[in-house]
């Protein structure tokens, strides 16, 4: 498994090619929220939160199709599902590199979101802040790289990724955009806070075991 | 070979009976919210003079539901028919297939 | 065919035929009026709908760990149904909701957790349409991700409503009700049943067509 994610990583490292242009879309996609929303120079309220996480889950819908993509090209998936290790972990290795992938693009994206949409009190509680995005994005990218895998044998799995991502996590998308929107107020109500990240938390824990559990049959020819 | 054909022309009058009888229930369907429609109106009016004069009511309550409860039976026997011939047809068209190439299966093998 | 499938489906079309009897001499609800009579056809679609998912994801399930095809062909037939009466459930609703609530749509607990159901619904049959060859394991696996997905939707769209002001009142239904509601649930189930076993027979005849081109190509 570590090794998996550690193979990931260096490509990713040597190349880059996911990273920048995961990166460079979700710079974009802010952009043109802010175009689309910003009136006379101001942010509508409370949307830094919805459009944070959109941009977050369209980076992560091309992050998780390129990188099973390059797999697919180079049959290395199926070497890795021969190799004598136990399926899981192949699975494992995937969302870990997807969910590092995201948060760098994340470390960078937040910090915009809170320039562009007025939002500094997102920075002011890192901490919290912190646990809702890793919690959201570990529940994005446990459906997401299950799907991804599946589909990369599939026709049209380009398209076909978000049709079927999207319907499901949205569990994650109201938790993860509530969450922030709560840390965006001027008082902090941590009872909901708490509320949202405890759902997150245990849509992590039962769409994981669950992924694990089903990328065995899902995967055996 | 007789036997499946006599099956399937089982089914396709199965399927034109039924469609049928739908045409009748649809022709029922047709008249009855009609006569339910007619109805209501007596006694709505009455109901509402005790209390609020109509004109005075907010607008989402002045709105005629009779045809919104026409619109909502009409639509699930619509959807519900079409989804009937659109199995049938595909079902029909699969039996075709399967009976025309066991056929050949059959005449190939003989030969 | 089942030998019981023509006589049920004459006593279906009987029954379908007989229901707007039912419901024009159901007693008449004071506070909503004539708008309540959608009702009787609305909950037996949106009881059918939660039907079709539940088989759907059971069915899937069992593929998935014995991966036998009579399971997926039934996944299949149901998710399409799942499908049809979510439909029929997600029209009826806004209909009835236009008079009793002024609005066409709510964001209501039910109304949107059965709008993302179906929502997977739809991606499923899409996924078998367009996925291409093998892409009757990846149904399965959506389909099972999709039933544990349904108390996660629901939880989270309850507080998402709450933390807002809630607008609707979901009415309790009077008990007089009962019986030309049960018939009409009734008449839906044997809808259901009857629409069930063409359809898993369509699949059946797809496979045996499989199978027949198999043995030619040998």
């Amino acid at each position: 498994m570590w090794l998996i994610l550690r193979k990931d990583l260096t490509v990713e490292v040597r190349s880059g090619e996911v990273a920048y242009t995961t990166l460079f879309f979700a710079v974009s996609c802010v952009l043109i929220f802010a175009f689309a929303l910003v009136r006379d120079g101001r942010a509508p309220e409370d949307g830094a939160a919805g459009l944070l996480w959109i941009a977050i889950a369209f980076a992560g819908t091309l992050a998780l199709g390129r990188t099973f993509e390059r797999e697919r090209q180079s049959e290395t998936l199926r070497a890795l599902l021969m190799a004598p290790t136990a399926r899981p972990a192949v699975y494992l290795g995937k969302l870990l590199g997807i969910v590092a992938l995201l948060a760098g693009v994340e470390v960078i994206l937040v910090p915009l979101v809170a320039l562009l949409f007025n939002a500094n009190a997102l920075l002011e509680h890192p901490a919290w802040l912190a646990a809702i995005l890793i919690a959201g994005t570990v529940g994005f990218a446990a459906v997401g790289t299950l799907f991804a895998a599946m589909l990369i044998r599939a026709r049209s799995r380009d398209v076909l990724l978000p049709v079927l991502l999207y319907p499901v996590i949205v569990p994650v998308m109201i938790a993860a955009v509530r969450g922030t929107a709560v840390l965006l107020q001027p008082e902090v109500d941590t009872q909901v806070a708490w509320f949202w990240l405890a759902l997150l938390a245990t849509f992590d824990v039962v769409f994981v075991t669950l992924a694990l559990w089903t990328f065995e049959p899902v995967m055996t020819d | 070979m007789l036997s499946i054909f006599l099956w399937m022309n089982n089914v396709l009058t199965a399927i034109r009976r039924r469609a049928a009888l739908l045409l009748v229930a649809l022709l029922c369907w047709g008249v009855l919210p009609a006569v339910a429609a007619q109805q209501p109106p007596q006694e709505q009016p009455k109901k509402f003079d005790e209390y609020v004069p109509a004109s005075q009511l907010p607008p989402a309550e002045q709105i005629p539901a009779a045809r919104l409860v026409v619109g909502a039976y009409s639509f699930v026997i619509v959807v519900v028919f079409l989804y009937m011939v659109s199995v049938a047809r595909r079902l029909n068209t699969v039996q075709h297939e399967v009976a025309r190439l066991e056929a050949d299966v059959k005449r190939t093998g003989r030969s | 065919m089942p030998k019981w499938f023509q006589p049920a489906a004459i006593v279906c079309a009987l029954m379908f035929a007989a229901t707007p009897i039912v419901i024009a001499n159901a007693p008449f609800e004071s506070t909503m009026g004539l708008v309540f009579k959608i009702f009787f056809y609305h909950m037996p679609s949106a009881w059918m709908f939660l039907l079709g998912g539940i088989l759907c994801g059971i069915a899937s399930l069992r593929y998935l760990i014995n991966g036998a095809a009579r399971h997926d062909r039934t996944a299949f037939a149901a998710a399409e149904l799942t499908v049809l009466f979510g439909l029929l459930t997600l029209v009826t609703g806004p209909l009835w909701a236009r008079k009793a609530w002024g609005t066409w749509w709510v964001w209501d607990v039910r109304v949107t957790a059965s709008l993302v159901s179906w929502m997977i619904a739809v991606a499923y049959l899409i996924l078998r349409r367009y996925g291409g060859p093998g892409s009757e394991k990846l149904a399965a696996g959506l389909a099972l991700f999709g039933m544990a997905n349904v108390p996660f939707i629901y939880v989270s769209v309850n507080y998402w409503r709450t933390i807002h002001p809630a607008t609707s009142v979901v009415p309790t239904l009077p008990v007089s009700m009962g019986g030309p509601l049960w018939f009409c649930v009734a008449s839906f189930l044997m809808l259901f049943i009857l629409l069930f076993t063409m359809r898993v027979r369509l699949e059946e005849q797809r496979a045996r067509l499989d199978a027949v081109y198999l043995s030619l190509d040998e």
